[in-house]
């Protein structure tokens, strides 16, 4: 198993040099001088202009701006952006705020989806399952900009203006760990409906084997049947969708960081995309792939776990 | 086996929620309010993410200029009429000629770090503004001093930039601690209401390092000479809040409040939700969606004054489509637009209809001076139109940047215009402005596209001279009026304000008549601010005037 997930990691290079040389080629083919786009409506004063292309290298080929980057990073510089912050300053501050956003996210989609989804296919077919598959629908047919937005204005201003109690946060981190529940819960909730369903359909569809059967035929206690045999047995999609979910959080948070004013990755990508800030998207989704990549290994290395059936050579 | 199998999956749970605490924690210590230097219950303002670190030269957007108000003071400083006023100089004397003025200091200022502000921290501060290889933001306006041209040397053919002849300017002259001279490049009567723009502002000694550069350390925690001075250093990128603490050494008064913290938001509404939820105690822009209803919900806490904006419809008259090439059709055009209607309804009336190039705020501005041209008369305009051989033209073009809000008001004029003169009229949006840009160099553009202008100094050169002047740097639309840059000219080296403001009107009554760039609306300052503070007043830069404001 170390040797597999050795072989794996080591795959993991040439897929991040590959993307890497993607992304700089796609966002060096984005149309817009960026040095003008600092600029605003205002033209950039020619000299000025002249001063920052040099400093940046921009009129150097594509294949030579490339090499710079990787030499920079082999040397540990990371570059700065086209304002002059160290992209290596952005990495220390701006990933951990995503990183806690997202795994709060998936831990209230572990939590709440996984439990609803249990509740749910125990209780097939009754109003409580009626009443599951209605709330899912609804989570997932309002976009998390509307759900950000009125969650924020009910539970953050409203419920304060009311009450004069501060339930969560309107914006900011500045409240610690409670700063980011509302986030985490908006930025959760699609998430969250499909792996309700996900989880209801699985253990439905695991409460129907064989094995099942045998069990309680044989007696078994109805909560090891449940926790040993069905749930386990349930959990393989579920993992899976977990790990490839936490990438698209880290992402995908630009919406929520913006309406909560998290200083987040999200948002500076956004910005640096606009701005064509070749070294900071380059170097945000390098980070990027290497979560998605650890993630993903993890959950291939949790299948042997959850099925003992499933080995690695 | 099986249980240990179990055991790993709650353990795997636990390192989750581990780690998630764990970011918490590091999270929390870098985080505003909680770390100390700050007064326990600072004023918050809102700002965005300022541009450039705290440096007067190299802010020229609102967000830094914001901040750079409380921590430095300049030369002049200007009242609410937009008037200048003498703030750190004794005296601001011209020669004659206006080209040669001699610059005199009150003793007794100081920098937050005990050294006096001689006469040396503003010619080192201009010298490093002027350097183009500095690439400060506010390079170009050091080009009235003379010596200018020797520092920023053109690119040469190849695009390589040759080495500046000099690396001072020729023109400053520094007389003794409190005195200095300053030679311009041409006779200019303006240039005391120049000095109130942070490009003119001094830098301390302690700015510059060996190499006559400011460090990045510097730059994150800057020895500042105004009215506050900042709590601990800004970490630009990473930190959400500026927090500055009253400077009390400061010669130039008291400022009532002791501490004000400026809140980074990236969005409006945001900031808005926090304002109602009493987090936020001061906003001196709103959210375009917010201002029909924030009159009602913050009564006489809502601020509502004239702005120094100005947005145009451009025509781009050289290499555009014939329609823009042509005064009168462009007259025809302007005539169909229904300015009323699209600031009372499009804006909800946070703009106003423009009847001039200059900002009612400036000294100088005519009501009506742009006449009928911005007159909506839609059957006048479609005579116009016909009878100077508008008929041929087969689609107007209206090109603008979607990331600013402009869909719906262009969208308002094309329809406008379609239904006035009956032909096709497509707006066009770019990405951003950079890319109206672009395709402008590249003579793409055929109609007309929109630009605006919020002003740096408060006259009348400051609008006229960059957008309508020959080579202006915001005159996108190679308008070029010899009569027009000789008046300007003329203005410039009046020997008073008053007559140079005639000479400046008559300059504008020319742009008016020719409407390269047609007048579209006037912005106004929409503000707000909590119960918590009183005494808000906004400057002429629309920024917080932070002597005045308290803790209420």
């Amino acid at each position: 198993m170390g040797r597999y997930a050795l072989r794996r990691l080591l795959q993991a290079i040439p897929v991040l040099v590959g993307t890497t040389f993607f992304i700089f080629v796609i966002v060096y083919a984005l149309p817009g001088d960026p040095i003008q786009a600092l600029g605003g409506d205002r033209r950039m004063d020619p000299v000025i202009a002249r001063a920052l292309r040099d400093k940046f290298g921009l009129d150097d080929p594509l294949l030579v701006q490339y090499w710079h980057y990787l030499t920079g990073i082999f040397s540990g510089n990371f570059g700065t952006t086209f304002r002059g912050v160290e992209v290596s300053s952005i990495f220390a501050g701006k990933f951990q705020v995503t990183l806690q956003l997202a795994l709060t996210a998936l831990v209230m989609e572990a939590i709440i989806g996984v439990g609803l989804g249990l509740w749910s296919a125990l209780r097939r077919g009754r109003w409580q399952d009626q009443f599951v598959l209605a709330v899912t629908l609804l989570l997932v047919s309002i976009p998390p900009l509307v759900m950000g937005f009125v969650l924020q204005l009910w539970l953050g201003v409203k419920f304060k203006l009311g009450t004069g109690i501060e339930l969560v946060p309107v914006a900011g981190i500045g409240a610690g760990e409670k700063s980011y529940l509302l986030p985490g819960f908006v930025l959760a909730t699609t998430s969250i409906a499909y792996l309700t369903r996900l989880t209801r359909t699985s253990l439905m569809e695991t409460l129907r084997s064989d094995f099942i059967r045998t069990a309680v035929a044989k007696g078994m206690p109805r909560r090891r049947v449940l926790g040993r045999h069905a749930l386990r047995n349930s959990l393989i999609p579920l993992v899976t969708y977990l790990g490839a979910d936490l990438g698209a959080l880290m992402g995908g948070a630009v919406i929520t960081e913006t309406i909560f004013n998290l200083p987040g990755i999200g948002l500076q990508l956004f910005q640096s995309v606009y701005l064509r800030e070749n070294t900071v998207v380059v170097g945000i989704v390098t980070v990027l792939v290497l979560i998605y990549v650890v993630a993903n290994l993890v959950v291939d290395l949790l299948y042997a776990v959850l099925d003992p059936r499933i080995r690695y050579e | 086996m099986r249980v240990s199998m179990s055991a790993k999956i709650v353990a795997g749970a636990a390192l989750l929620a581990l780690a998630v605490s764990a970011c918490g924690g590091g999270s929390s210590t870098t985080s505003s309010g909680a770390s100390g230097g700050a007064a326990a219950n600072p004023i918050k303002v809102y700002i965005g993410e300022p541009q450039n670190d705290l440096i007067p030269g190299n802010t020229g957007e609102s967000s830094g200029a914001e901040v750079i108000k409380g921590l430095y003071v300049g030369l002049v400083s200007y009242d609410q009429n937009a008037k200048p006023q003498l703030n750190l100089a004794e005296s601001v004397t011209p020669d004659d000629t206006a080209t040669n003025w001699t610059i005199k200091l009150k003793p007794g200022y100081t920098w937050s770090d005990g050294t006096p502000v001689t006469a040396q921290n503003f010619v080192d501060a201009w010298n490093y503004t002027a350097l183009g290889s500095n690439a400060q933001q506010l390079n170009y306006y050091l080009s009235v001093v003379k010596g200018y041209d020797d520092m920023n040397p053109a690119p040469d053919t190849s695009g390589a930039t040759p080495a500046p002849k000099a690396t001072e300017l020729s023109g400053l002259k520094v007389v003794d601690d409190t005195t200095f001279t300053v030679e311009l490049t041409h006779p200019f009567s303006g240039f005391e209401t120049e000095l109130g723009y942070s490009a003119f502002f001094p830098l301390p000694k302690a700015a510059f390092g060996a190499d006559k550069k400011i460090s990045a350390d510097y730059a994150k925690n800057p020895v500042t000479n105004g009215p506050f001075k900042l709590a601990k250093p800004y970490a630009r990128g990473t930190d959400q809040a500026i927090e500055v603490v009253r400077n009390d050494t400061f010669k130039g008064g008291k400022a009532k409040a002791d501490a004000i913290e400026y809140k980074i938001y990236t969005d409006m509404n945001t900031a808005y939700n926090d304002l109602l939820a009493g987090n936020l105690d001061v906003m001196d822009v709103l959210p375009d969606a917010q201002i029909p209803t924030a009159k009602a919900t913050f009564g006489d806490r809502y601020i509502e004054q004239a702005s120094s904006g100005v947005g145009w419809l451009g025509f781009n008259i050289q290499t555009g489509g014939d329609y823009a090439q042509n005064p009168e059709l462009r007259k025809a055009i302007s005539m169909s637009i229904d300015r009323k209607t699209i600031t009372d309804t499009v804006f909800s009336g946070a703009r106003t209809p423009a009847d001039d190039n200059l900002s009612p705020l400036i000294p100088g501005y005519r009501q009506g001076a742009c006449g009928e041209a911005c007159t909506y008369d839609p059957a006048k305009a479609k005579a116009l139109w016909d009878a100077n051989g508008g008929g041929k033209v087969k689609e107007v073009t209206l090109s603008y940047n979607a990331d600013g809000g402009h869909k719906n008001w262009i969208e308002a004029a094309a329809n406008n215009i379609r239904t006035a003169l009956g032909i096709t009229v497509t707006p066009k949006p770019y990405e951003k402005f950079a890319l109206i840009l672009d395709d402008l160099g590249k003579k793409k553009v055929q109609g007309a596209f929109r630009m605006a202008w919020l002003m740096d100094y408060p006259s009348p050169e400051d609008y006229l001279r960059p957008i309508f002047g020959t080579g202006g740097s915001s005159n996108y639309v190679q308008y070029s009026n010899k009569q027009l840059d000789d008046l300007l000219n003329k203005a410039d080296s009046a020997s008073s304000a008053d007559e140079g403001i005639k000479l400046y009107q008559q300059a504008d009554d020319l742009a008016l008549k020719d409407l390269a760039y047609v007048p579209i609306y006037f912005y106004k300052v929409n503000a707000a601010y909590s119960q918590n503070v009183k005494n808000v007043v906004l400057d002429p830069y629309e920024a917080l005037d932070v002597m005045s404001i308290e803790r209420a």
